[in-house]
């Protein structure tokens, strides 16, 4: 069996809620993180081996750990993490200060993926966001000061309340951070988000559309390359860890909630705090993957990247003829193969393209 | 059993009077279902019939009941539609009865099927029993009731049970009315056999089921049938009563209502309204069998995926044996591809069939907009039939055109009778006659083109009236309008299969409003798609359908492909109910668009 190359990491805890959020976290508690320190270390025992090229530590808010539960976890990572080319940890800036960040390029963290979503305060404070834009600007400032210069920063849109200028703000105030990665992100409304349960609505598809349009305009203008549906950086720093996803490759993930898939192999574990401790049978999901599953979720992945998907390594891993087999999808009007690569001209529509390649 | 103490007998009344909850309480009151089997409507067995609470096939059950005469009766109760599409069924069900209980709703009191039913059961020759139901709603009105059925029907009340089905109450006024004034059956068991084939279903393990009325004579297991219609003859392997499960007899006679079974192995060998008797000693004459009911209403069935039209086929011809007011003949459409024009007695009916093929048989369908048939005049004299709009000879070849008009009765409260007469006239309607029905209620009659009551008359008029008004309708022939066939491009493309028949003067009117509601309807594309209505050439209304800007999941990373992936499939499932019409695809619901409501509807 081939290496694999990837590890994530999930913290299920922040300081508060935000309110389109449902990712698996609880309000940070001290004795229950303990808890899943000493639980996350067994499972990490049993299921890390060598060394991985990318490692990215998410969430829920991982900085909302203390000073010392953080150098735990570090260290727990460590012995995994000796040849790693990217590794990544989300922040966010009320939660980070001087002493973390050192913490963080002590254990050879190399990248930071910091929540930002708007630099407009009054819609931070209505997206239950705790922080301010000027926290952002200081922090960031810190971070470069420690030689920690590889960030990304997460941008949303279609927001209550946004419109086409707050954003086009949002975007000018980013830019000035100087930061060599945005993400960008339509607000979706999931069901058990607070927003959700508010019956809160989308905006308008016009608008949206209008949102994404202009994002891909303005960070094109300031030499951004937009490599992913809502990912967009300056050359040679696209995520090396996301990279693997949408290249289908094989990753194992730890902690509560936390997805991996080895082969034709994925599982999900729980969300449920109760179920994790106990250690028992702590997956939610364990599904084999059937050869025809794993093609099309190949396709479905590496058709979000402007890289889009090596063919002839396609073929090769599934004994198969892409372009005979999934001839549909393949003509459709915004699919092109060029220099060996299966390209999606239209990253907008993806959904649609996509169902093309369902058969 | 003493034919005397036999009673064979049909519940008819408007739809929502309360049928088959009389039907559920009758069940109860004879013990003939424990209270562990209850559930309501018993009767109704097709899931679609509870749901939406009518009753679509008829259902046979035997009871047994007590008398206060100290006598043991056995009741066959033949439950019915109350649909007026559905009157083919009550006909076959009241063939086989010597008499009928007319549910009558006392808050409401005679609707337009109270009458449409009772007429039937008039020709039928059966005595009739009134029962005035819900008296226990406040707005129930007993006197007001009586003295309607007794005015406009003509029978008298003196003795109708005046009950409750839903709490039960004088419930068993009806099981004694049943005794006392309900004929026994007629026949004689010395008699050569005669019995009346009213229904069957096929059981993969005894053949086909064939249900009877034994008019006259005697079957037995053993016994030597012959199919007087069909000339084909079996033996009897088993016969039997439904209580309402099956229940195996030694033999039936005359005046019994149950079922028999002969090793028939195909469903198709059976022809509802035959007559059986027996080969060694066969009857002179056959019974007269049910009529002919004939189509009205026509449309096309296609399967979404073309591989299905063999499926389609064969549940269609499963339908048809025990509904053989169903017609189908295959046709083809440049934009559906290979399917059939289905004939049904109405909306009701067409919406039925539809959804039975879709959920017994597990089919996806297109059903194009329902049509009536057209007589075309040809400019050299020749005449056709027209069911299918997209067929319409070129307007040059035309001489004149024909359409089937109806004489519709409307029952209806006194306050609406302006809004009602104002939506008959907007909907070509000619006067005809207004009777008093009582100091509050007239019944309205109109002729009008059929096609205007299937292009949403029936929706408006319970609109205007509150849901007070109750409609009827029957064929009166055909007469000249001034249609037109007009046409819906898609991309620039004619859709046959949008194709309609309007009147030349709404033309414009309904132009718009379908192709406004395509917009609606229609998903967006990867490129802009226009829709047009045109007459021949001569575009009359126009609209843009923009194309799809923006469709994709903001996040996907690893712990998102199961999820995402449930999406995707979600939404392949919504594409399976389309169809792909060039580079177009068109959901189910664009093709009922065609119907849709004018602007005036607000």
């Amino acid at each position: 069996m081939t290496r694999i190359k990837h590890l994530y990491l999930h913290v299920p805890f922040c300081s508060s809620i935000c309110y389109y959020c449902d990712f698996c976290h609880r309000i940070f508690d001290e004795k229950l993180s303990e808890r899943w320190l000493d639980r996350l270390e067994e499972e990490i025992r049993e299921n890390c081996h060598g060394q991985y090229e990318t490692i990215y530590i998410g969430g829920g808010t991982p900085t909302v750990l203390s000073y010392v539960q953080l150098e735990s976890l570090l260290g727990l990572i460590a012995p995994y993490a000796k040849e790693c080319i990217e590794y990544t940890i989300e922040v966010n800036p009320e939660s980070l200060d001087e002493e973390k960040i050192r913490l963080f390029v002590q254990y050879g963290i190399s990248r930071i993926s910091m929540g930002v979503q708007s630099s407009d305060d009054a819609i931070l404070r209505s997206i239950g966001r705790r922080h301010s834009f000027s926290d952002v600007k200081e922090k960031i400032r810190l971070l470069k000061k420690n030689g920690l210069e590889n960030i990304s920063v997460d941008l949303m849109y279609s927001l209550p309340g946004q419109d086409l200028d707050i954003l086009e703000k949002s975007i000018d105030d980013v830019v000035k951070l100087e930061v060599p990665h945005i993400s960008l992100y339509s607000l979706t409304i999931e069901e058990n988000s607070v927003f959700g349960k508010k019956g809160i609505s989308n905006l308008d598809e016009e608008i949206e559309e209008d949102m994404y349009e202009l994002i891909g305009r303005k960070l094109k203008e300031k030499g951004y390359i937009h490599y992913e549906v809502s990912n967009y950086c300056l050359e040679g720093y696209h995520s090396r860890h996301n990279m693997g996803y949408w290249d289908y490759e094989d990753f194992l993930g730890v902690s509560l909630s936390a997805s991996g898939k080895i082969g034709n192999n994925r599982y999900t574990n729980t969300r449920s705090f109760e179920k994790y401790l106990g250690g028992k049978d702590i997956r939610d999901e364990n599904l084999y993957l059937e050869n025809d599953e794993m093609e099309f979720e190949h396709i479905m992945m590496s058709l979000r990247t402007i890289y889009g998907l090596d063919i002839e390594a396609f073929n090769r891993k599934y004994h198969c003829d892409l372009l005979k087999k999934y001839h549909k999808g393949v003509s459709n009007p915004d699919i092109a193969v060029k220099e060996g690569r299966l390209i999606c001209t239209n990253l907008e529509i993806l959904n649609r393209i996509l169902l093309d390649f369902m058969i | 059993m003493n034919k005397k103490n036999i009673r064979n007998f049909s519940i008819i009344a408007h739809i929502d009077h309360g049928k088959s909850t009389l039907a559920d309480r009758i069940l109860e009151l004879t013990d003939t279902v424990s209270k562990r089997e209850m559930q309501d409507q018993i009767l109704d067995s097709l899931d679609l019939e509870r749901e939406r609470g009518i009753t679509i096939k008829l259902n046979v059950v035997q009871l047994s009941y007590k008398a206060k005469d100290g006598q043991e009766y056995i009741f066959h109760l033949i439950d019915t539609p109350g649909h007026v599409d559905f009157s083919y069924e009550v006909s076959r069900s009241l063939a086989a009865c010597d008499g009928a209980i007319l549910v009558v709703d006392a808050s409401q009191g005679i609707e337009a099927q109270t009458l449409a039913n009772t007429y039937l059961a008039l020709d039928n020759d059966l005595e009739i029993l009134p029962v005035i139901n819900k008296i226990d709603l406040p707005s129930a009105d007993i006197e007001r009731t009586k003295k309607e059925i007794e005015d406009v029907i003509g029978l008298d009340c003196s003795y109708a049970p005046c009950i409750s089905a839903k709490t039960g109450l004088n419930v068993e006024d009806v099981l004694e009315g049943i005794v006392k004034y309900l004929p026994a059956p007629k026949g004689d068991d010395e008699n050569p056999l005669k019995a009346l084939v009213f229904d069957s279903y096929y059981d993969s393990y005894r053949g086909v089921v064939v249900f009877v009325c034994i008019k006259e004579g005697k079957v037995k297991v053993g016994d030597h049938i012959r199919f007087m219609q069909s000339e084909s003859e079996y033996e009897v392997t088993e016969v039997g009563v439904k209580t309402p499960n099956e229940v195996k007899r030694g033999s039936l006679s005359a005046g019994e209502v149950g079922y028999l079974c002969a090793s028939i192995k195909s469903i198709k060998d059976i022809h509802i309204g035959d007559t059986i008797t027996l080969k060694n000693n066969p009857c002179d004459e056959a019974l007269p069998g049910y009529r002919k009911m004939n189509p009205m209403v026509y449309c096309g069935m296609y399967p979404t995926d073309n591989n299905k039209y063999n499926d389609l086929r064969d549940a269609l011809e499963k339908l048809q044996l025990n509904d053989s007011s169903l017609t189908f003949e295959a046709e083809s459409s440049k934009a559906l591809g290979f399917g059939f024009r289905l004939g049904f007695l109405g909306l009701l009916h067409m919406e039925v069939v539809q959804e039975r093929l879709e959920r017994e048989y597990n089919l996806n369908l297109i059903a194009t907009a329902p049509s009536v048939i057209y007589k075309v005049t040809l400019t050299d004299g020749t005449v056709k039939y027209i069911d299918n709009p997209s067929m319409m000879p070129d307007s040059n070849l035309i001489e004149f055109i024909e359409e089937p008009y109806v004489l519709a009765s409307i029952m209806v409260p006194n306050e609406y009778i302006g809004p009602i007469m104002q939506l008959s006239q907007d909907k070509r309607g000619i006067y005809k006659d207004m009777v008093y029905i009582d100091d509050n209620r007239n019944q309205l009659m109109y002729e009008m083109p059929l096609s205007e009551i299937i292009f949403e008359y029936f929706d408006r008029l319970k609109s205007v009236s509150r849901g007070y008004a109750s409609l009827d309708y029957e064929l009166v022939g055909y007469r000249k309008s001034n249609l037109v066939k007009m046409d819906i491009l898609i991309n620039g493309e004619i859709i046959d299969a949008l194709s309609i028949i309007v009147h030349r003067d709404f033309a414009y009117q309904r132009g718009q409003a379908i192709t406004v509601k395509l917009k609606e309807i229609l998903p967006k594309q990867q490129f802009e798609i226009p829709i047009q209505a045109a007459i021949g050439n001569k575009v009359l209304a126009r609209t843009n359908i923009k194309s799809l800007r923006k469709d994709v999941l903001a996040k996907c990373y690893g712990g998102d492909i199961s999820r995402k992936k449930k999406l995707l499939e979600k939404q392949r499932e919504g594409k399976k109910r389309m169809k792909a019409v060039g580079s177009v695809e068109i959901p189910q619901e664009a093709f009922m668009a065609v119907l849709a409501l004018d602007d005036d509807k607000n």
